[in-house]
Parts: structure tokens; sequence; C-alpha cells
């Protein structure tokens, strides 16, 4: 790859990426938004947390895993109730990632 | 446990809040060092610099964008094609960009320029739980995203440097740490019964987009659809 090549990339992508993570919060968190519109965002987290574990846990590294073969999936089902019951972060993910060790070790 | 907790103070100091944030970012470095040293590893082998490598991460800050930067610049795509790519795969910043502006309203526009950096998938979950329980500050999510930006960086120096060290980065089971994280948030923001409703609905729409849609539009389509459903069945 050519060195120019690639620092266009890397500049464009800076400024692209930092545009569209910091425009709608500026013009956004200035403006009143109408109720309805606050009310669909006010579940927007529930659903974006939902989404992204059911992509992280049924097709880890994009590839869609039997349900009883998938460490991920087994897994998810102890770490939550691990964080139901003692509410810790971190103390969750480090115990989900041994239990995930375990079930990865067993499913071989 | 054995410190006592900073934030029990009845006001803590800047310090403190900020360093807040950097132990609730903590799970999500443990998930970015792996990634970002996979990051590091595949950009050296087709051609970037170590120093390119690092450089991409510290300013973009953008996991899967970078992958598919990557790709398609190794396919030989023109500057033009690689930047529009990565701009789609990240459209999703706008979603979180939108819910954040909502609690960011007293925060000023200098403290927005900063947080909106180190937006990502994973401090936008943090964050946004954080501010449900009525916690978060502008400074404990500028922690939040300091250490998520030290993980993803210092992954991707590792992995660009000294990849033959390492070796295979997930074998350690980390790669189950943003899995882990996300259930933990999922169970904190699933918290009465519309929730938990919307929930169900939103992963019920996620596998049906991920089926159909590429790269990760699911994330988008499926949060749309179930927060609309939400705000129309829970007035």
């Amino acid at each position: 790859m050519k060195a120019s090549y690639v620092w266009a990339v890397l500049v464009g992508m800076a400024v692209a990426n930092y545009t569209l993570r910091f425009m709608p919060i500026a013009m956004l968190s200035r403006l009143k938004l109408p109720r309805p519109v606050e009310r669909w965002l006010s579940f927007i987290p529930v659903s974006v947390m939902a989404a992204l574990l059911v992509g992280e846990v049924l097709r880890p590294d994009g590839t869609w895993l039997p349900p009883l073969q998938n460490p991920y999936l087994l897994a998810a089902i102890p770490t939550a109730l691990v964080y139901y019951k003692w509410r810790s972060f971190l103390g969750t993910t480090v115990a989900g990632i041994v239990v995930f060790l375990v079930f990865r070790t067993i499913l071989g | 446990m054995p410190t006592p907790d900073p934030e029990q103070s009845p006001c803590p100091s800047a310090r403190s809040r900020f360093f807040r944030g950097v132990r609730l970012g903590l799970p999500i470095f443990l998930g970015y060092v792996p990634v970002g040293a996979a990051f590091g590893i595949l950009a050296t082998t087709q051609g970037f610099s170590a120093l390119q490598a690092v450089l991409n991460s510290a300013t973009a800050l953008a996991g899967a964008g970078q992958f598919i930067g990557l790709s398609l610049m190794h396919a030989g795509a023109s500057a033009f094609t690689v930047l529009a790519a990565t701009t789609i795969v990240n459209l999703r910043y706008v979603l979180f960009g939108a819910t954040l502006s909502t609690h960011l309203d007293r925060t000023p526009l200098l403290g927005q320029a900063a947080l909106a950096f180190s937006l990502t998938d994973e401090t936008f979950a943090v964050n946004i739980d954080d501010n449900r329980r009525g916690t978060a500050t502008g400074l404990s999510m500028a922690g939040v995203g300091a250490i998520a930006w030290v993980g993803w960086v210092s992954g991707t120096a590792l992995g660009a440097t000294a990849s033959g060290l390492i070796g295979d980065p997930y074998r350690f089971g980390v790669a189950f740490a943003m899995p882990a994280m996300f259930t933990a948030l999922l169970v904190a923001q699933a918290e009465d019964r519309k929730h938990v409703v919307i929930a169900v609905v939103a992963a019920a729409f996620a596998v049906f987009f991920a089926l159909v849609l590429p790269g990760k539009w699911y994330i988008v389509a499926a949060s749309v659809v179930a927060a609309a459903v939400g705000a129309a069945v829970y007035e």
C-alpha cells in the first residue's frame, strides 16, 4: 500500500467519524425534542443493548452458531444471573470470562 | 472490596468523578485490548506501518469501521470508497448521539466535543446506564471514554509491534468480555416490565435484521423499530 493512500484514509476516517459523533450531540442537545420523540429515544438504550447482545452472542465473529454448541450463548445465562444477584459490571465481566472458558473447554 | 468508594462522599472531587468513570469502563478496557491487538496485527501484515495502525486507532476509535476499512484497502478500493463504507458502518453513532444528547443539555459545548470523541457502542452502553441511575457526570463519562481509548490504542500498539510474541490474542477467553458486559448492561436496563418486553422485541428484530441486512445494520434497524413499538404501546 502506498503511504500517501494510507494517510489519506487515516485523516478522512478521523474527520468522518468525529463529525458523525459530534453533530447530533451538538445540535440536538440545544433543542427541546417533542414528547413522542423523547419517549422513542427513552427506549433506544434497552433496544440497542438487546440488539448488540444478540449479535455478539448468537453470531460471534460473524458466524451463526447452533444454540447448544454455542459457548457464548450458554455463558450469557449464568453471566446474567451473576449481574442480577451482585450488580457489579467488572465482577460480572470477569465471572463471564471464566464461565465462557469452561463452556468453551467442554464443547471443545 | 477493601477500599471505600469515593462516589459515596457527598461532594466528590473532580478527580474522584473521573476515576469513578475509569472504573466503570474497566470491562471495556478488558474487551478492547485483544480486539485492538487483532487490528494491530492485521493492519501491519497488510501494509500499514505500526505508527499508522496506532494513529488510525487513536483518531478513529472505530472497531468495525477500521476492520472494514482495512479489508477494502487490501482489496484496492479508492480512498473515497473506503471512507464511504466506514461512514455508513458508523452511522449508528448518530442514533447514539441523539439519545445521549437528551442527557447532555447542561454540558458545555467543549465537554460535549470531548465526549463525542470517545462515543462507541460500549461507552454509549455504559454511560447511558450510568445516566439512568442519575450518577453520570461529564467527568465520569470522560473517564469511561479515556479508559476505553487507552485499551483500544494500547491493544493496537501491542498487536502492531509484538504480534509474534502474543500469538492468538483470543485464547485467554477475553472474547467474552464484551458479550459479558452487554449481558450485565441489558439486565441493568431491563428495570421494569415494559423495558423487558421491549428488550425481547428488540432481540427478535435483531435476529431478523441480522439475517437480512449486511454488516452492523441490524443494530440500528432493530433499535429504531423496537423503540418505536415501545413509544407506541406505552404512552
